[in-house]
């Protein structure tokens, strides 16, 4: 990330020089419960710097809890986390503007407008002066608001309420940008906006992105490495491409009275000569990320 | 130095530029209501302490307003962190959360300044003489410190915007009442005296109108107590916020 803006933060502990030899990110053990809920039942991570990286799982697995704890808001009741080496801990302010959070609400402020959004952000990173306005101005122009800087956020669309979100988390430069469920309640046209917005984020900034999805879809057209994650816990992880040569790259439909089976292949030809001895209904299709789904666990990601 | 205090400072003074006259006619309506009724109703003629009930009664509304809308930072915290999650980014920014204390506690003193310019108005057309000197605005920021840091140890502690209600009509009304703003604390019941004498209020209420009407009641001694409640209440703030959690 090029690091051309002046910041203010002279009389704050807990600062140390990180490096480019760990992974960006390496999570051991990580373990939360709310009550007798087990949230997040012991997680395993490691993400390298530039990798576009998903988290997929149904509502309730465990997705937002596990962004919390790697983010700061929420503390593990065990394990280890670790930002290229350096252990995050609450005094770790290094570690924390490395990092830039797209929580799952559009947490703006309404009164405000788009560039006072910004400038608060700014302000809380420690940037400030001309700097901090023509980092404003970048990241209005990136985010195609730049018409819009004097609106107040509560009159934008959603779709530019959510660029707006993910524009002030980039504002102060971080390595590595946490969006949980980015696209959540958006309408399909708004949600190919963002996903570009993402990709172009990704590639441009060099920006390590850790997202939080139940789309399949999302996670197809994101990610490099998705991450399945089931009541608290990761059941596989690997590209896309991978997880779905695992599971088979073809399958059929087929289509009984009351309920449809899954047959998977590798190639289309067996999947072909298979069809031809079924005398129901038969579908066949490429494998996707939601049929990987649905044989690790029996159920459906977005029921 | 100081960033994030300065930041969460700039937000919410900009919030406030928004809903400035919502928040001049907040706290010009009720205390004007207070004066009729009780100024110019109930208390029309009488003495207290040896002075007029509207050189006694004033003051009290100028603490007593103060401290509401300092207060009232208690509600915009509670909205911004359980309602709209904006607090969230103060959490997420990369410095101490005693700055957050900090900032907040600023602001809710900025926000209890403004019943304070419009009582002194209120005082000009009653004809009673309030001498704002250095020892005033002293006490004032005293006061406005601790009831800011006590709005902020309440949006902490609360769980929704239903427990801050419960913590107002618990706290606040009864201090409003009973801490000397409408009548002295000397001449209350015993019980109430006791009650009375566990609110901030009543010693704020106390230095403030001395200092307004060039009185001494013990000052050196209460403002000795301010500070020391205003340190406690930092240090607890401070300790309750390092645990707060999204």
């Amino acid at each position: 990330m090029p690091a051309s803006t002046t910041r203010d933060y002279p009389d704050e502990p807990g600062t140390s020089h990180l490096d480019n030899h760990h992974p960006e990110i390496l999570v051991s053990g990580l373990k939360r419960s709310f009550g007798k809920v087990e949230a997040v039942r012991g997680i395993d991570l490691e993400l390298h710097s530039g990798e576009l990286f998903a988290f997929l799982g149904p509502n309730g697995a465990g997705k937002t809890t596990t962004i919390n704890m790697l983010t700061g808001l929420l503390r593990p009741d065990s394990g280890r986390i670790c930002y290229q080496g350096e252990p995050f801990v609450a005094t770790a302010y290094e570690v924390r503007r490395r990092i830039g959070v797209v929580p799952q609400h559009n947490n703006l402020d309404r009164e405000l407008t788009a560039a006072e959004n910004l400038r608060v952000h700014g302000r809380l990173f420690g940037l400030g002066g001309p700097a901090l306005q023509q980092r404003i101005e970048s990241c209005l122009e990136l985010a195609g608001l730049s018409e819009k800087r004097d609106t107040p956020a509560g009159k934008l669309s959603g779709g530019m309420k959510r660029k707006l979100v993910i524009v002030r988390a980039l504002l102060h430069e971080p390595a590595i940008l946490f969006l949980d469920e980015p696209t959540a309640g958006l309408d399909p046209h708004s949600r190919r906006k963002i996903w570009a917005f993402l990709r172009r984020i990704n590639q441009e900034q060099h920006c390590t992105l850790f997202l939080t999805t139940h789309y399949i879809e999302e996670a197809e057209q994101l990610a490099e490495r998705v991450c399945f994650i089931d009541q608290g816990r990761i059941i596989a992880s690997g590209s896309p491409d991978e997880l779905m040569k695992r599971t088979g790259s073809y399958v059929l439909d087929i289509y009984n009275d009351e309920d449809v089976d899954n047959e998977f292949f590798n190639d289309r030809a067996t999947a072909m000569a298979r069809l031809e001895q079924i005398d129901r209904t038969v579908r066949i299709r490429k494998t996707t990320l939601e049929d990987v789904f649905l044989q690790l666990t029996g159920k459906r990601i977005d029921p | 130095m100081l960033y994030g205090a300065r930041g969460i400072y700039l937000r919410e003074t900009l919030i406030l530029r928004r809903k400035l006259f919502k928040t001049l006619l907040a706290s010009a309506v009720s205390p004007a209501l207070f004066l009729l009724a009780f100024g110019f109703g109930v208390g029309r003629g009488a003495m207290v302490g040896g002075q007029d009930y509207l050189s006694f009664l004033i003051p009290g509304l100028l603490t007593m307003a103060s401290m509401n809308q300092s207060y009232a930072i208690a509600t915009e915290i509670n909205i911004s962190r359980f309602y709209f999650k904006v607090f969230e980014e103060y959490l997420l920014a990369p410095f101490g959360r005693w700055q957050i204390v900090l900032g907040e506690m600023f602001y809710g003193i900025t926000r209890g300044l403004i019943p304070v310019a419009i009582i002194a108005l209120y005082s000009l057309f009653c004809g009673v003489s309030l001498h704002f000197s250095p020892a005033f605005f002293l006490a004032l920021l005293l006061h406005l410190a601790i009831f800011s840091l006590l709005g902020i140890l309440a949006a902490m502690i609360v769980r929704s915007h239903a427990d801050q209600a419960t913590v107002n009509a618990f706290l606040i009304t009864p201090m409003m009442f009973l801490s000397g703003t409408f009548f002295p604390v000397e001449k209350m019941p015993l019980a109430i005296k006791a009650v009375a004498s566990i609110f901030p209020l009543t010693y704020s209420t106390r230095l403030i109108r001395s200092t307004l009407l060039q009185q001494d009641n013990g000052n050196g001694l209460l403002y000795l107590l301010l500070v020391v409640m205003v340190i406690i209440l930092f240090g607890l703030t401070k300790r309750i916020i390092e645990r707060v959690e999204v």
